[in-house]
């Protein structure tokens, strides 16, 4: 009994370092939140703030152009969100559905394609982007944004919809639904979950991005957050009670969202590897 | 509409069969974005790789493997390259030790596990980006936190000016890179040991055996393809990491930071040398390759089974 008691304490002080460890800059983007300016750049520092300065989260509104960037990250996200569901319900049905010549080889190259850096492309999507005269605007981003997640919303929702059995669909078909109604009124309702977290995932990675925003965007009030965010950092004057403050504004949404959706996610990832 | 009733599994596949027709109509918007915006682009950048640019990326004229042969005579990029060769090997070794040993602290039944389980996944829940300017307040030497905590605690009396040193800027992009990356694992992990069935252990438990031969002998060969599968994973996204080492040092001071990805960023957009920069494109693009191959090829493989 007292050996277990003293296993369960030393599982207790693990997890205690671990989270420690793993939740570090969080606490720190909290205490520096938290300081008022003198506070902040004092040297040594310290963890607990003398005074806290709740003022902070408020005045960052209206120090820096934090709604702006909230809607802008907002209008690419949603957009972005918007067209990857159309464009892939209707792929992922008919790889997960249909029997067609190269269905196998277009499912394993979607697998592959998701892996590709954004990187690779970005000097000729650059170009082509500037032939279509789309730089520095938001759709550019919608696009590039519904590009890279395509694929893995693709490969997810074709997990889900492989799930269902085909009896089910066979049976409406046979009673005269259309294929089209199978898709609404079968496949999709059952497959809401997946579809949720195909929404999700699209969100959050397009919430997220930087790099295409940080090549394509100049105009300041076209940022979404994190190159608002980033813009700010790399000022003279960064005031970091600030940044901290709208950091936490800008991470707290997703992490939200990513816990809703996290176990599917690591399921979509790993595939057969995890069982049940 | 088609009322083709023979059972799926029964009909033929052909390419001019109402099912196929169906099944590519659907497929037509998304395979014309995609390679509008993603496998035209890719050849693009092959072609620039072949042709001398000027400063706005134009093709100025056909140099064949001209570019690939300044690369190659470039000592530079082949430290970058070592670079993201060490980068990679490292964090991801790291990230399957972690991951593996929070994945088993967080198998054992206690209370609270499913509260540390939920705030364990929030360095990867959290907007990367935002987390590296986050590290970079945290790594500040005059304010920052971190080496304050490490001096006090005693851990480190004397802790290096983080960012500002080829060396210590490298290993503090590779901890913040590392520590994206452990939510994955663990999580990955703990999905695999959670489906090991316990009367293994159990019977294992009867026959004598110590915790270290149970973890030898039963874990780790179940838990082999999920390992597999995810360090494949974990090493696709650790080469690819662009935003950590851009925000947090732009590849600095003096590129000593840079690996390919950003390299190759830095080179189009810093340097304007589009040419060399999409040689250095297709060569990470064949490395990227290679791996999501095996990755795709091991994943349809467990798929199967």
């Amino acid at each position: 009994m007292k050996q277990k008691n003293r296993g369960k304490i030393v599982i207790y002080i693990l997890t205690i370092i671990v989270l420690l460890i793993l939740l570090f800059p969080f606490f720190v983007a909290l205490s520096t939140a938290l300081k008022p300016l003198k506070e902040v750049y004092t040297s040594p520092p310290h963890w607990i703030p003398h005074k806290l300065w709740w003022r902070n989260f408020t005045d960052v509104w209206i120090k820096y152009p934090l709604a702006q960037y909230f809607v802008n990250s907002f209008i690419i996200a949603s957009g972005a969100t918007v067209f990857n569901i159309i464009l892939c319900i209707p792929a992922a049905y008919a790889v997960s559905r249909l029997k067609f010549y190269g269905r196998r080889t277009l499912l394993f190259s979607f697998l592959v394609v998701q892996m590709f850096s954004p990187i690779i492309v970005v000097i000729s999507l650059f170009k082509i982007f500037a032939k279509l005269g789309l730089v520095d605007t938001l759709s550019s981003l919608i696009i590039v944004n519904t590009v890279f997640t395509l694929a893995f919303s693709i490969w997810m929702l074709n997990g889900y919809f492989s799930t269902i059995p085909i009896e089910i669909e066979e049976a409406a078909l046979i009673d005269g639904c259309t294929r089209l109604k199978t898709i609404t009124r079968i496949i999709l309702p059952i497959a809401l979950p997946g579809v949720v977290t195909t929404l999700i995932y699209t969100f959050i990675t397009a919430w997220n991005e930087f790099m295409f925003a940080l090549t394509l965007i100049n105009t300041a009030a076209k940022r979404p957050l994190t190159l608002g965010l980033y813009d700010l950092v790399g000022r003279w004057e960064v005031q970091w009670q600030y940044l901290t403050a709208a950091s936490l504004f800008a991470i707290a949404p997703v992490i939200i969202l990513f816990i809703l959706i996290e176990k599917q996610l690591v399921k979509g990832l790993a595939g057969g590897a995890i069982k049940g | 509409m088609n009322k083709d009733l023979t059972p799926y599994s029964k009909r033929k596949t052909t390419f001019w069969s109402t099912e196929s027709m169906l099944a590519y109509l659907l497929l037509l918007p998304c395979m014309a974005i995609l390679i509008a915006f993603m496998f035209y682009p890719i050849v693009y950048v092959f072609l620039m790789s072949m042709y001398k640019t000027n400063r706005i990326g134009m093709l100025v004229r056909f140099i064949g493997t001209g570019n690939f042969r300044t690369l190659f005579n470039t000592r530079e990029f082949w430290e970058v390259t070592i670079r993201s060769v060490i980068w990679t090997v490292l964090a991801v070794s790291v990230k399957t030790l972690v991951g593996l040993a929070i994945a088993l602290l967080l198998n054992v039944d206690f209370k609270g596990r499913k509260l540390a389980r939920t705030l364990v996944i929030l360095p990867w829940a959290s907007s990367v980006p935002v987390s590296a300017m986050l590290w970079q307040w945290t790594y500040n030497y005059d304010f920052g936190l971190l080496n304050y905590t490490l001096k006090i605690t005693g851990l480190w009396k004397n802790p290096p000016h983080w960012l500002g040193y080829p060396l210590s800027a490298f290993f503090a992009n590779l901890y913040v890179d590392i520590w994206i990356g452990i939510p994955f694992m663990a999580l990955v992990f703990l999905a695999g040991l959670q489906s090991i069935p316990p009367n293994l252990y159990e019977a294992a438990q009867v026959d004598g055996t110590n915790l270290w031969q149970k973890f030898y002998y039963i874990t780790l060969p179940l838990l082999k393809p999920v390992l597999l599968i995810a360090t494949l994973l974990s090493s696709l996204w650790t080469f690819n990491d662009f935003n950590v080492i851009y925000i947090l040092t732009k590849g600095g001071p003096v590129n000593s930071t840079d690996i390919l990805i950003t390299f190759i960023y830095k080179y189009a957009f810093t340097f304007l040398k589009f040419g060399p920069a999409s040689a250095m494109a297709v060569v990470t693009f064949a490395i990227l390759l290679v791996l999501s191959l095996i990755y795709a090829r091991f994943y349809f493989k467990i798929e199967r089974e």
